[in-house]
């Protein structure tokens, strides 16, 4: 066996990207994971549970995290983002910029006691702003690498120039505000962009009401609700008055599938939304779920069973039927207006709480770094795979896994990351 | 003073250990009383562990392990659940059963595990301080708690429950599949007889018994007493002692 | 070490205030210091920090140390770290014990410092008796046969092979036909590009010419022994016996798809099935106008409850070849729910209603019924049955398992699922894996797959395979499991028990083994055997048992 020399650069810190990467550094190879937050483990951290063993997601995840931080041949970079890139296969050359965390990765432990006194409260994004977070912060409290940052924006003492109680408090004196972004530069043999999905605003749906409404909320934000590690400590409340909801409804198809947004299917809504109905029957066996759908899509392994498991024991109905709007009543309670396929008349149905299964969508940046890795994005600005070897880009020495390349579920993102990763060991290896 | 229950927990590495330090980062505040034993996997807790627990004046036992189907090592809790039944049942006979729970914990579950400490505590600190620490019942209980061990280290019924999953899903070695309630007749015999056997030896360790005198001591029909001493002498355990007017006694030959 | 004096160094971290601030960290190395064979206890502000760690180094040796216990944080992040800092400083790394007094006490009990400390005391000395008892353990090393093997040559074994063989890894391809391609051989064209399936065939020529794979046709498996990176197998060739040796196995066997024998009224003739259909495309010999196609014929029912995963797609594909060709045809597919996700599939789908195909849907209690020269079906929308004139019905059915793959599945010690397609290793984390280490499986084998999923899932499981062939030596775990021969009596319950096929039976002394290579040290065999004949090693029975009089002795 030839000996191998080059690095492989992994784009995205998600299960994908951690997977692959995992795969390439037991196999022997040097990786660079580039990871644009603060911790790596993308959406799946921020799952309650995931179809279809309903199995807890930080659970299974968490291990892949700690052993993506210790793996001797893997170099982990968070915060950081590609710029440039020059060079072919089994020669690339990479610019990397590192923004400055504000905090010596060597000394922080995690203590939690600058958190603690913070006092500038922001939006967090891993809750999906259903809470607050402080200016220095880690993005969950599993998160890898398990070590705080500054959020630069936020930070009273880059705003203000005052504060600085988070440098008192720290015991480990771990708070470095003299530290800078940094440019660095990665040569490396092959890559694989795993940079994941974006989440479908509702907001433009005028219709579904949601941003006016406070009982409509996406299926992201209601994970976030049901998590046990989430805003409300899993004990399901809906937001407008704090009662507990007892009539759901969840409506797939949010973006997706429909011409004037995105025409085509986000794949997993259909067993996600199931998902959700299960978990939130298991907190309170009163509930009742109505799913709203096109066509249910339960194709993989087991999901079909799935799907019968929730009808049959979870209280959920499947209504097939387009949603025509989305109303509210005084008391808040929304009230779903769709049309009966079976008598075709216009029907209304009040809710306590409505779920949008929001499609997922490219990520903001992805042309941007389609532009710069000089690989072709698809109609919609997925990056563009080959039709029967999925993972391969259209330019040599890149390759594509996971939700980046086309909305998919954790177990087709992990087979596609392994198998991205052979074709990132292949391509090294040849040359 | 108020009774401050002595609680040991077993926990799995993966999942619940994990939900144990959540509550830690989450400062999650529980009461002071449990004490971890840090196992890979629930499976691996023998419910001789437990017994001997009980025996060493612990109130109560808690079982913690990842949700059904998610184990770490694919079936282990499945493995648990068993064990932790079969465990119920023995401990039901002397009133222990209440002092033992298995429980489910993810790695997400933070508050859970606080809840479920904090619960089990106020259970125990119910039911009061495990009778052993009464003089009194001490010596009783000791019997009896040994009696659960020895049924809990005898090599049929331990191979009974290892066997459960097979013998109620693939079938024995005929390929006869036991039906579960069937089985749990057959389980919930072995565990009473073991029970006794280990009284009966218990009661003739120092000195030779006759059938009638042990049945009056233990209170169980002579006939009942005369098929164990029988399954007793053929493992090896008992033999006649003497034969008093053609009444044998018999003693205990092995230490167990 | 039996004979050698137990010298256990005891240090208990501050963690600055996270466990100082509450617990007192004094007190509880004066009690520390009186528990027996503790030679050395102290504290340390931050213990993970590299005074801290050179500080442990440093005691080992000045003190002689033979056992170290950390007090401090959680095993789960910390352990690694510390336990190579003893090995550093020359000792085995399983004579290490951590104590959690921070996330498990110090954090949990900020209101009760007193409670934890006395928490903490019980903690401290639970270990220290178990310390007592620890054993030192080496990671064993075997050595890995740097090639696979691969069965099963449709085009997931096929690329699987050649993703293996162009990292410089041999491969034996093993197919039980008389050639390598599989299903495709009998396929028209493609979805979704529709073009010729000989195209991906192509592949077929690059197996069997590289240099680095062995292709056996007409073969088949007939043992299969041995454990990961070291298995062997025997392949059956023309009443010939080959006997290979690899480090790990792909399973490739593809499914079949399910006779239309004896659903609605099937004829072969006006009455076809879609596999029947796509070899008239090929002779370019379909003449029908009026074209019904039935979906989930044969599945989605109480026998065979799964969705079938590729039989939509299919149905479409053919359908715009034939509109393509006749757009005069009427083609109607009759569905349950139409199967197209993502994004290309999706957009297919589009692009069959945008070229005329109609799609009613059905309800399973209320399936279409074939008539002479029209078909009737009752749909929801229109709350009606409706007729729909045909020349050709067209039945979609399912991909089902082999017959055989039980056989193999015994061989390879993998289990089935209900519908008997390999069952893999866990459905998220590792979808192409077995729990036996070293087999892995892609393509219709584990679930009805088509081309690109099978092509994406063979990539993976050549990444994964590689994953052992590209080490000379695998490294395992200490912690394992050890069958003492003189208690054991073979009575196999452990066998059974053991989720990853590791223990085996010694036909010669008819008592079981451990491999400690595929052993996880689970310890499930341990609290099961009927003879207490398992030592779990670092979690044994004894060390647990005196952690267990520890705590209930003292007071
Ligand atoms: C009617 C129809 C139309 C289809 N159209 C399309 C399409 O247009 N596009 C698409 O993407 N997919 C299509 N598919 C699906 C596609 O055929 C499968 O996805 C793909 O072939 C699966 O590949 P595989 O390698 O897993 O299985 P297979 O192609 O079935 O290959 C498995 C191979 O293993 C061999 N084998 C089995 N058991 C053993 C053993 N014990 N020892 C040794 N060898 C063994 C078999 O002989 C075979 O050669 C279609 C399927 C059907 C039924
Ligand atoms: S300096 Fe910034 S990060 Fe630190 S405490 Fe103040 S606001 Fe928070
Ligand atoms: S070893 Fe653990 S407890 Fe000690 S300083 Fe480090 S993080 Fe804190
Ligand atoms: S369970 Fe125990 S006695 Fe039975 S075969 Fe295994 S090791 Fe031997
Ligand atoms: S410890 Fe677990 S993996 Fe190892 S032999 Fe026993 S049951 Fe199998
Ligand atoms: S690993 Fe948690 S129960 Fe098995």
């Amino acid at each position: 066996m030839s000996k191998i020399s080059k690095n492989v650069m992994v784009i995205g810190g998600g299960i994908a990207g951690i997977q692959a990467s995992l795969d390439l550094a037991e196999r022997g190879i040097k990786v660079d994971l580039i990871e644009k937050n603060a911790c790596i483990g993308g959406r799946m951290a921020q799952l309650d549970k995931t179809f279809p063993t309903n199995d807890c997601s930080i659970c299974i995840l968490a291990p892949k995290l700690a052993e993506c931080f210790r793996h001797p041949n893997i170099t982990l970079h968070t915060l950081s983002e590609v710029k440039n890139l020059s060079g072919q296969q089994g020669d690339f050359k990479v610019k990397i910029f590192k923004k400055a965390r504000y905090v010596k990765e060597d000394e922080c432990i995690n203590c939690g006691q600058c958190i603690e006194k913070c006092p500038m409260r922001v939006e967090d994004e891993f809750d999906m702003k259903l809470r607050k977070r402080r200016a220095i912060y880690i993005d969950y409290v599993q998160g890898v690498p398990s070590i705080m940052t500054i959020d630069r924006e936020n930070c009273l003492f880059f705003t203000k120039n005052a504060c600085r109680i988070c440098e008192k408090v720290c015991e480990r004196e771990a708070i470095d505000f003299d530290q800078e972004d940094e440019e660095i530069e990665l040569n490396v043999g092959s890559i694989i962009v795993a940079t994941g999905y974006d989440i479908f605003n509702p907001k433009s749906l005028n219709s579904l009401g949601y941003g006016r409404y406070p009982n409509v909320v996406t299926a992201l934000e209601f994970e976030r609700l049901i998590s046990a590690s989430g805003p409300l400590g899993g004990h399901l409340t809906r937001p407008s008055d704090k009662n507990e909801p007892k009539k759901l409804a969840f409506i797939n198809c949010v973006g997706s599938r429909d011409i004037k947004n995105n025409p085509y299917c986000s794949s997993c809504c259909c067993m996600y939304t199931t998902k959700e109905a299960m978990i939130a029957y298991e907190h309170n066996n009163e509930i009742e779920t109505s799913i709203f759908y096109i066509d249910l899509r339960a194709a993989g392994k087991g999901f079909r069973e799935y799907i019968e498991r929730g009808e049959n024991k979870y209280a959920i109905s499947y209504i097939k039927g387009k949603v025509a709007k989305i109303l509210e009543d005084e008391q808040r309670n929304p009230i779903i207006v769709y049309e009966d396929i079976n008598t075709s008349q216009v029907k209304q149905f009040k809710f306590d709480l409505v779920i949008l299964a929001t499609t997922m969508v490219p990520k903001k940046d992805a042309v941007t770094l389609a532009k710069i890795l000089g690989i072709k994005t698809n109609d919609f600005n997925f990056f563009k795979a080959n039709s029967y070897y999925p993972q391969i880009s259209s330019k040599e020495g890149i390759f594509l896994c996971g939700a980046c390349r086309e909305p998919m579920d954790i177990p087709s993102s992990v087979v596609d990351a392994s198998g991205a990763a052979a074709k990132a060991a292949e391509a090294i290896m040849r040359g | 003073m108020v009774f401050e229950p002595k609680i040991l927990g077993f926990l799995c590495n993966w999942c619940s250990y994990a939900g144990a330090d959540l509550a830690g980062v989450s400062r999650i505040q529980y009461p002071t009383n449990v004490r971890v034993i840090r196992v890979m996997c629930s499976g691996r807790v023998d419910p001789v562990f437990i017994a001997e627990a009980f025996m060493n004046g612990i109130d109560g036992v808690l079982v913690l392990g990842c949700h059904l189907g998610d184990c770490h090592y694919i079936s282990g809790n499945y493995e648990a659940e068993l064990k932790m039944k079969m465990l119920g049942k023995v401990l039901s006979m002397i009133n222990f059963a209440d002092r033992v729970r298995l429980d489910w914990v993810s790695a997400a579950e933070g508050n859970r595990f606080a809840e479920i400490v904090t619960e089990f505590t106020e259970h125990i600190r119910k039911l009061g301080p495990s009778p052993i620490k009464n003089d009194k019942l001490k010596k009783q209980i000791l019997d009896n708690l040994s009696a659960t061990k020895f049924a809990l280290c005898d090599s049929r019924l331990r191979a009974l429950v290892a066997r459960q999953r097979e013998l109620t899903t693939e079938g024995n070695v005929y390929g006869n599949i036991i039906p579960i309630e069937e089985f749990e007749e057959i389980l919930d015999n072995a565990i009473e007889n073991e029970f006794i056997r280990h009284k009966i030896l218990e009661k003739i360790k120092n000195e030779g018994k006759s059938v009638p005198e042990i049945a009056k001591e233990i209170k169980i029909e002579p006939h009942k007493v005369l098929q164990h001493i029988v399954t007793l002498r053929a493992r090896g355990l008992v033999d006649v002692d003497q034969i008093n007017e053609e009444i044998p006694t018999f003693i205990s030959i092995k230490e167990v | 070490m039996s004979n050698e004096d137990i010298r256990i160094g005891v240090f208990i971290c501050h963690c600055g205030t996270n466990i100082g601030g509450v617990l007192d960290i004094t007190e509880l190395i004066e009690y520390t210091k009186t528990l027996p064979n503790v030679a050395y206890s102290a504290g340390n502000l931050y213990t993970c920090s590299e005074v801290g760690l050179s500080n442990i180094r440093e005691n080992i040796k000045e003190h002689n140390l033979n056992r170290v216990i950390v007090a401090s944080c959680s095993p789960r992040t910390h352990e690694p770290l510390f336990r190579s800092t003893c090995q550093e400083a020359g000792l085995n790394p399983y004579l290490f014990e951590m104590v959690n007094i921070r996330d498990q006490d110090s954090w949990v009990h900020m209101k009760e410092p007193q409670k934890g400390t006395e928490k903490a005391k019980d903690l401290i000395r639970m270990s220290v008796y178990k310390a007592s008892l620890l054993e030192p353990l080496e990671k064993m090393q075997v050595s890995v046969i740097p090639s696979a093997a691969v069965i099963g040559g449709g085009i997931a074994g096929m690329n699987a092979a050649l993703t293996l063989a162009n990292q410089s890894f041999k491969v034996s391809l093993i197919e039980k036909d008389s050639e390598l391609g599989g299903l495709i051989r009998h396929l028209h064209k493609t979805y979704p590009t529709n073009e010729d399936a000989s195209n991906i065939l192509e592949t077929r020529n690059l197996a069997e010419s590289h240099k680095e794979i062995d292709v056996y046709k007409s073969a088949t498996i007939e043992k299969i022994e041995g454990y990961v990176g070291n298995y062997k197998i025997v392949i059956l060739q023309e009443k010939k016996m080959i006997e290979i040796e690899v480090g790990a196995i792909i399973v490739a066997t593809g499914a079949r798809v399910l006779s239309p024998e004896g659903y609605y009224n099937y004829n072969g003739k006006t009455i076809i099935s879609q596999l029947e259909l796509e070899g008239l495309l090929k002779e370019n010999s379909v003449n029908a106008k009026n074209i019904a196609m039935i979906q989930c014929v044969g599945c989605r029912n109480e026998e065979r409850r799964y969705c079938s995963n590729i039989c939509c797609m299919t149905a479409l594909k053919n359908a715009i070849l034939i509109k393509e060709q006749n757009p005069d045809a009427n083609i109607t597919i009759i569905f349950r729910d139409i199967q197209a996700q993502g994004v290309t599939y999706e957009e297919y789908y589009r692009r069959a209603r945008e070229m005329g195909i109609i799609f009613i849907k059905y309800l399973p209690d209320k399936p279409p019924i074939i008539k002479e020269d029209h078909l009737e079906v009752y749909n929801e929308f229109m709350n009606q049955v409706i007729g729909i004139p045909h020349d050709l019905v067209v039945l979609s059915m399912p991909l089902i398992a082999n017959e055989d793959s039980e056989r193999l599945a015994k061989m390879l010690k993998v289990p089935l699922e209900e519908n008997n397609f390999f069952l893999e290793a866990h459905v998220k984390l590792r979808p192409v894996d077995f729990a036996t280490d070293g087999v892995f499986v892609c393509g219709s084998a584990h679930w009805p797959a088509d081309i690109s999923e099978s092509i994406s899932q063979s990539n993976a499981a050549a990444s994964r395979a590689s994953t052992i062939l590209s080490k000379e030596m695998l490294e395992v775990e200490g912690s394992t499991a050890e069958v003492n021969p003189d208690l054991c009596i073979g009575c196999e319950a452990c066998i059974k028990i053991c989720p990853y096929s590791a223990i085996s039976k010694d036909e010669e002394t008819d008592t079981a083994v451990v491999n400690k290579v595929v052993c996880k040290g689970c310890g499930v065999c341990g609290a099961s055997c009927p003879q207490n004949a398992i030592i779990i090693h670092h979690f044994t029975s004894d060390q647990i048992i005196a952690e267990i009089v520890t705590y209930g002795g003292g007071d």
